[in-house]
C-alpha cells in the first residue's frame, strides 16, 4: 500500500483571538509512530485537531499528498486520516459491533446496507484490538481500557492509513496503557499505518515512538529519534525541568528521571 | 474598607431608586395624581378628595410588591446558596407550578377558598416540587450541574402544567379564575393580603438573616464547610424552608413571578460579592424596587389596561438569564 | 473473507427485530385510523367508510370532519416526531426537544398573534409561524454562541427563550377579547378539532418533503451522533447537514404547530420511545415517524371517546408524557449523559 504523506507549511491556528500555533512546519513521517510532547498549552492538541479538520486554520495549510485539504472531498479525507479524540461519547444503549460499524460511515452508499467489505474491515478491526468476545456487549458496560479499544476499532474500521491519537492512554492504568499502545505498535507493524500521538509521559513516549516531535509556546522547536529528543537539555528547554536521562534497561530506549530540588545528585549520567 | 462604601453605596442608590419607584408607583397609572395628594393621603388629609382615594387604593399594591419582590429575591439568594447553582431560581426550578398544581387541585377538588390555603397548598406544593427536582438534577456522578438543573426544572414543569390543564380544562369556572392567577400580578393585591403575608416572610427573612454565616461557610466546599465544624444538614434544610416559604406565599397571593429571583442576586452578587449579610439585605431593596417599576412598566406599556407584573420581570428576566448564561464560562455550565 | 461471523449475529438479530418492530408499529397505527374513522359520536362499519371514501360521497362527518382530523394527526404527529427527534440528536440530549428550548413557542407566538389580533385564516397563519419559528430558532442558536457553538449553552438559552415567548403568549392571551380566549387556550393545548380540508395538502407536501431530506442525511446523523468531532472524521460535512437538518425540523415543527397547536410531549418522545422498541440504538426516522403518528391518533381516540369531558389531544399526551419524561430523566441524569 502506498502510503500517503500529510504535512503542516506555516501554520497558524487558535480559538477566536489567541492565537495558540504560530507559524508551524511539521511533516508527518511515514509508516512511522510519531510522538508530540509538550507542556500544557504547548499547542500539541491543537496541533492534532488542525490535522484531523477539527479546527480551521487561520493562515497556513495541511497538505495531504501535496493537495490542500480544504480542495479534497471530506469523505475522501476521511478515507485516509482517522482520529481518536481525547473523550469520546457513544450513543446510549449502543452494541460495540453497532459503534465500530460507525467508523464505515466514508464508504457506504445512501440507504444501501453493510456490505461485504464493510463487514470485513469491521471484522479485522476488532481482531486486531482484541474484541471479537465484546461484539454484543453494550458498549456502557466496559471498563476503560475496553471501551478505549473498542474506539480504536471505530477508527480503524475506517480504513485509514494515518491514524492520529489524543493522549490515548489517559484515564487507564498502567497495565491499559502498555497495552493499547502495544495494540498500536502491533498495527503500525503489521499494516505500515502511520501513527500520531499526544502522549503525556515522556518515558513512554520514547519506548514507543520511532520519532518525536518537541512543542513549546506554539512553536515546533525540536524533532527527531527519541535518542535526539530526550536529553536533559531537551527537557529542560520543553518543560523547565532538570532531568537525569538513562537508558532504559529493557528497551534501550532513553529514559528520564527528573530531579526534584529535595534530591542530592551523586554523579549518575 | 473600599468594599464597605461600595456596599454603603449601593445601599444607598437602592433606598433611593425604592423610593423613586415607591413615587412613581403611587403615582402613575390610569388616574395620576400630584405629589401633594400623596402627602394628604399618608397624614390622612382631606380624606374626601378623590385623588387621595387614588393614592389610598395604591398603596396596598406597592406595599405588596415590595414585600413580594424582597421574598423573592431574598428566596432566590437562599436557593442558589444551597445548591451552589447561580441559576437557582423558583421559576427554573419549576417551584411556580408545582405551587399552582397544588393551588388548582385545592380550588377545584376541595373547593378551598381562604386565602390562607392557598398558601399552605403553595408552600407543601413548592417543598415537595423544589425537593423533587433538585434530587433529579443531583443523580449521576457531575452532582446538580446548571444543564442538568435548569433541564429537570423545564421539564417537570411542562410535566406538572399538562397535569394542571387536565384539572383545569373541563371547569370553565376554574379556567377563568386560574388563567389570571396564573399570570402573576400584585395588581388585585390588598390590605388584608399584606397582613396575611408579612408575619411569614417576616420571619423567613429574620432567620434566613441569622444563618447568613452559616451560607457563607457553606459556599466553601462541602467538605470545607464540614470541616470548619458547621452543620451542614440543618443549615441547608433551615436555608430550604426559609427559601420556599418566602417564594410559596408570594406565589399563592400574586401568582408566579419569575425571574426576580434570578437576577437581582445575580446583579447584587457580581457587584458587591457573596457575603450573605449585604447580600440579603441588598436583594431584597432591589428585589422590592425592581417588582414595581416592572408594575409601573407594565402599567405604561399595557395602556389603557396593564401589563401583569409576572409578564413584565420574564420579559425582563429571561433576556438577563441568556446573558448570564452567554457570560458564564462553558465548564461551569 | 469474513472467518469470525458470530460477531455480525447481534447485528443482524436486531436489523430482522427492527423489522418486524417496524411491521407491527404499522399495523397497530392502520387499525388506529381505523377506529378514529369508524367511531364518534354516530358510529359507521367500515364498510361503509371505504365505501363513502371510494365513492367520494358527500358525507359531512367522513369527508369533512374524520378524515381531515385523521390525516392531520397523521401527519402532525410525523412532523413532531422527526422534528424533536433531530433536535435530540443533533444536541445529543433526549431532553432538548423543540418544545422545551422554545423554538415551538417561537413559532406559537406568531401564531396566537394572528389568531388573536388579524383574525388570518390557517394558510396564511402556518407560513407567518414557519418564519417565527426560522427567527426564533436563529436567534436562540446566534444568542448561544459565543467562541463557538456548545450544545450546554444552546440548551440553556433555549430555556430562557421559552420563558420570554411564554410571557409574551400569556400577554397576548389577557389582552385578548374574552370570547377569543377559549378558542386561543384549547389551541394552545394542541387540537385536532377544526382542522379544514384546505390545509392538508401543503401540510402533506412539507412533511414528506422534510421527510425524504432527512432520510437522506440518515448516514450523517448516526455519525454526528458520536458528536460533532467524530463526525467530522468520518468525512460528514457537519455544518452543512446540521443547518440542512435544523431548518428542516423547525419548518416541520412550525408548521405543525400552526395547524394543530403545539401537542405536548409528541417531539420528545417519540424518539426515545422508538429506540427503546426498535432496541438497535439507532437514530431512526420510519420507527420515530411512526411512534409519533401512533401517540397523536391514539390520544386523539382517547381525548375524544374514552374520557368523561372532551379533552384535546395535547392534554392527552401530555400526561402520557409526564411520568415517561420523570423516567428519562432519572436515567439520564443517572447515566450522566450530560
Amino acid at each position: 500500500m502506498k502510503a500517503h504523506s500529510l504535512k503542516a507549511e506555516n501554520l497558524v491556528a487558535g480559538y477566536g483571538d489567541d492565537i495558540i500555533l504560530n507559524s508551524v512546519n511539521m511533516k508527518i513521517p511515514e509508516n512511522k509512530i510519531s510522538v508530540i510532547l509538550g507542556s500544557n498549552g504547548s499547542g500539541k492538541s491543537t496541533m492534532l485537531k488542525t490535522f484531523c479538520r477539527l479546527l480551521a486554520p487561520k493562515s497556513g495549510s495541511i497538505l495531504l499528498d501535496d493537495k490542500s485539504i480544504n480542495c479534497i472531498r471530506s469523505k475522501d479525507i476521511a478515507k485516509s486520516i482517522g482520529l481518536l479524540p481525547q473523550d469520546s461519547i457513544a450513543p446510549a444503549g449502543i452494541s460495540v459491533a453497532e459503534l465500530v460499524a460507525r467508523g464505515r460511515f466514508p464508504y457506504r452508499k445512501f440507504m444501501a446496507p453493510l456490505t461485504k467489505e464493510d463487514y470485513i474491515a469491521i471484522e479485522e478491526a476488532m481482531e486486531a484490538m482484541n474484541i471479537c468476545m465484546l461484539a454484543d456487549k453494550s458498549v456502557d458496560e466496559l471498563s476503560g481500557g475496553q471501551r478505549q479499544r473498542v474506539f480504536i476499532a471505530l477508527a480503524l474500521a475506517q480504513q485509514t492509513d494515518i491514524l492520529f491519537l489524543d493522549e490515548p492512554t489517559t484515564y487507564l492504568d498502567i497495565a491499559y496503557q502498555i497495552e493499547i499502545l502495544d495494540l498500536l505498535k502491533d498495527l503500525n507493524k503489521k499494516k505500515k499505518t502511520t501513527i500520531v500521538m499526544v502522549l503525556h509521559d515522556i518515558n513512554l513516549s520514547s519506548k514507543y515512538a520511532d520519532y518525536i516531535f518537541a512543542m513549546k509556546n506554539g512553536h515546533l522547536i525540536k524533532e527527531g529519534e527519541p535518542a535526539d529528543i530526550i536529553t536533559p537539555e531537551t527537557i529542560r528547554e520543553i518543560y523547565g525541568l532538570e532531568s537525569v536521562v538513562v537508558t532504559d534497561p529493557v528497551s534501550n530506549s532513553p529514559m528520564i528521571i527528573p530531579i526534584s530540588s529535595h534530591d542530592e545528585i551523586s554523579g549518575v549520567s | 474598607m473600599k468594599q464597605n462604601n461600595k456596599i454603603k453605596t449601593i445601599t444607598l442608590i437602592g433606598i433611593l431608586l425604592l423610593f423613586i419607584s415607591v413615587i412613581l408607583s403611587i403615582t402613575y397609572g390610569a388616574k395620576s395624581v400630584g405629589l401633594s395628594d400623596v402627602i394628604d393621603a399618608l397624614l390622612g388629609r382631606n380624606l374626601e378628595d378623590y385623588n387621595v382615594n387614588v393614592v389610598q387604593a395604591r398603596l396596598p399594591r406597592t406595599l405588596f410588591g415590595i414585600i413580594a419582590g424582597a421574598s423573592l429575591s431574598i428566596s432566590g439568594v437562599l436557593m442558589q446558596s444551597i445548591t451552589r447553582n447561580p441559576i437557582a431560581d423558583p421559576s427554573i426550578l419549576g417551584v411556580n407550578t408545582g405551587a399552582s398544581l397544588f393551588i388548582v387541585f385545592g380550588i377545584s377538588f376541595f373547593n378551598i377558598q381562604s386565602k390562607l390555603s392557598y398558601i399552605g397548598l403553595a408552600f407543601v406544593g413548592a417543598l415537595l416540587t423544589s425537593i423533587f427536582v433538585y434530587r433529579l438534577a443531583s443523580l449521576g456522578y457531575s452532582g446538580a450541574t446548571p444543564i442538568k438543573l435548569a433541564i429537570s426544572g423545564a421539564a417537570i414543569s411542562t410535566a406538572l402544567s399538562s397535569l394542571i390543564s387536565i384539572i383545569v380544562m373541563p371547569d370553565s369556572s376554574v379556567m377563568t379564575s386560574f388563567r389570571f392567577w396564573q399570570i402573576g400580578s400584585i395588581g388585585g393585591t390588598s390590605t388584608d393580603d399584606i397582613l396575611l403575608l408579612l408575619p411569614f416572610t417576616v420571619l423567613a427573612i429574620v432567620v434566613s438573616f441569622l444563618l447568613s454565616d452559616n451560607l457563607d461557610t457553606m459556599l466553601l466546599s462541602e467538605e470545607t464547610a464540614i470541616a470548619l465544624g458547621l452543620n451542614i444538614g440543618r443549615t441547608r434544610i433551615l436555608a430550604a424552608l426559609c427559601g420556599v416559604l418566602l417564594c410559596a406565599c408570594t406565589t399563592a397571593l400574586a401568582g408566579p413571578i419569575s425571574f426576580i429571583g434570578l437576577m437581582i442576586p445575580h446583579l447584587i452578587r457580581s457587584s458587591i460579592g457573596s457575603s450573605h449579610k449585604p447580600l440579603i439585605i441588598l436583594s431584597g431593596i432591589y428585589g422590592g424596587a425592581i417588582l414595581i417599576i416592572s408594575d409601573v412598566l407594565g402599567r405604561i406599556l399595557g395602556a389603557p389596561g396593564e401589563l401583569e407584573s409576572g409578564i413584565m420581570t420574564a420579559l425582563i428576566g429571561a433576556p438577563v438569564f441568556i446573558y448570564i448564561i452567554r457570560k458564564a464560562k462553558l465548564q461551569s455550565l | 473473507m469474513i472467518k469470525n461471523e458470530i460477531i455480525f449475529h447481534g447485528i443482524e438479530k436486531r436489523q430482522k427485530h427492527y423489522y418486524i418492530a417496524i411491521f407491527i408499529m404499522f399495523i397497530i397505527l392502520a387499525i388506529l385510523v381505523c377506529l378514529n374513522v369508524t367511531i364518534g359520536e354516530k358510529n359507521y362499519t367500515l364498510a361503509e367508510v371505504v365505501s363513502i371514501i371510494l365513492n367520494g360521497e358527500n358525507n359531512y362527518i367522513i369527508m369533512k370532519l374524520r378524515l381531515p382530523r385523521t390525516i392531520a394527526g397523521i401527519f402532525c404527529g410525523i412532523a413532531f416526531a422527526i422534528a424533536g427527534n433531530t433536535f435530540q440528536t443533533l444536541l445529543g440530549n433526549p431532553l432538548a426537544s423543540p418544545d422545551i428550548i422554545g423554538v415551538s413557542s417561537g413559532s406559537t407566538v406568531a401564531a396566537v398573534f394572528c389568531i388573536l389580533f388579524l383574525n388570518l385564516n390557517r394558510g396564511i397563519v402556518s407560513i407567518i409561524s414557519v418564519a417565527a419559528g426560522l427567527l426564533a430558532a436563529f436567534t436562540i442558536y446566534k444568542l448561544s454562541c459565543k467562541n463557538g457553538f456548545s450544545n450546554s449553552r444552546l440548551i440553556l438559552t433555549g430555556i430562557g427563550a421559552q420563558a420570554f415567548f411564554t410571557a409574551l403568549i400569556n400577554w397576548m392571551v389577557m389582552r385578548a377579547a374574552e370570547y377569543d380566549v377559549p378558542t386561543a387556550m384549547r389551541w394552545m393545548a394542541g387540537n385536532l378539532n377544526g382542522i379544514t380540508t384546505d390545509t392538508l395538502p401543503l401540510l402533506v407536501i412539507v412533511v414528506i418533503l422534510a421527510f425524504a431530506i432527512m432520510v437522506y442525511c440518515n448516514q450523517s446523523i448516526r455519525s454526528l451522533e458520536l458528536g460533532e468531532r467524530y463526525a467530522t472524521i468520518l468525512g460528514v460535512n457537519v455544518s452543512v447537514v446540521r443547518t440542512l437538518l435544523m431548518f428542516c425540523s423547525v419548518v416541520l415543527i412550525a408548521f405543525a404547530t400552526s395547524i394543530s397547536g403545539p401537542i405536548a410531549s409528541i417531539a420528545f418522545l417519540s424518539g426515545p420511545i422508538a429506540t427503546r422498541i426498535c432496541s438497535n440504538n439507532q437514530t431512526n426516522y420510519t420507527s420515530s415517524a411512526l411512534i409519533g403518528a401512533i401517540l397523536v391518533i391514539a390520544g386523539d381516540f382517547i381525548g375524544q371517546n374514552l374520557l368523561p369531558t372532551r379533552y384535546p389531544v395535547g392534554i392527552v399526551t401530555g400526561l402520557l408524557g409526564a411520568p415517561y419524561l420523570v423516567y428519562l430523566l432519572i436515567r439520564q441524569n443517572k447515566g450522566g449523559v450530560i
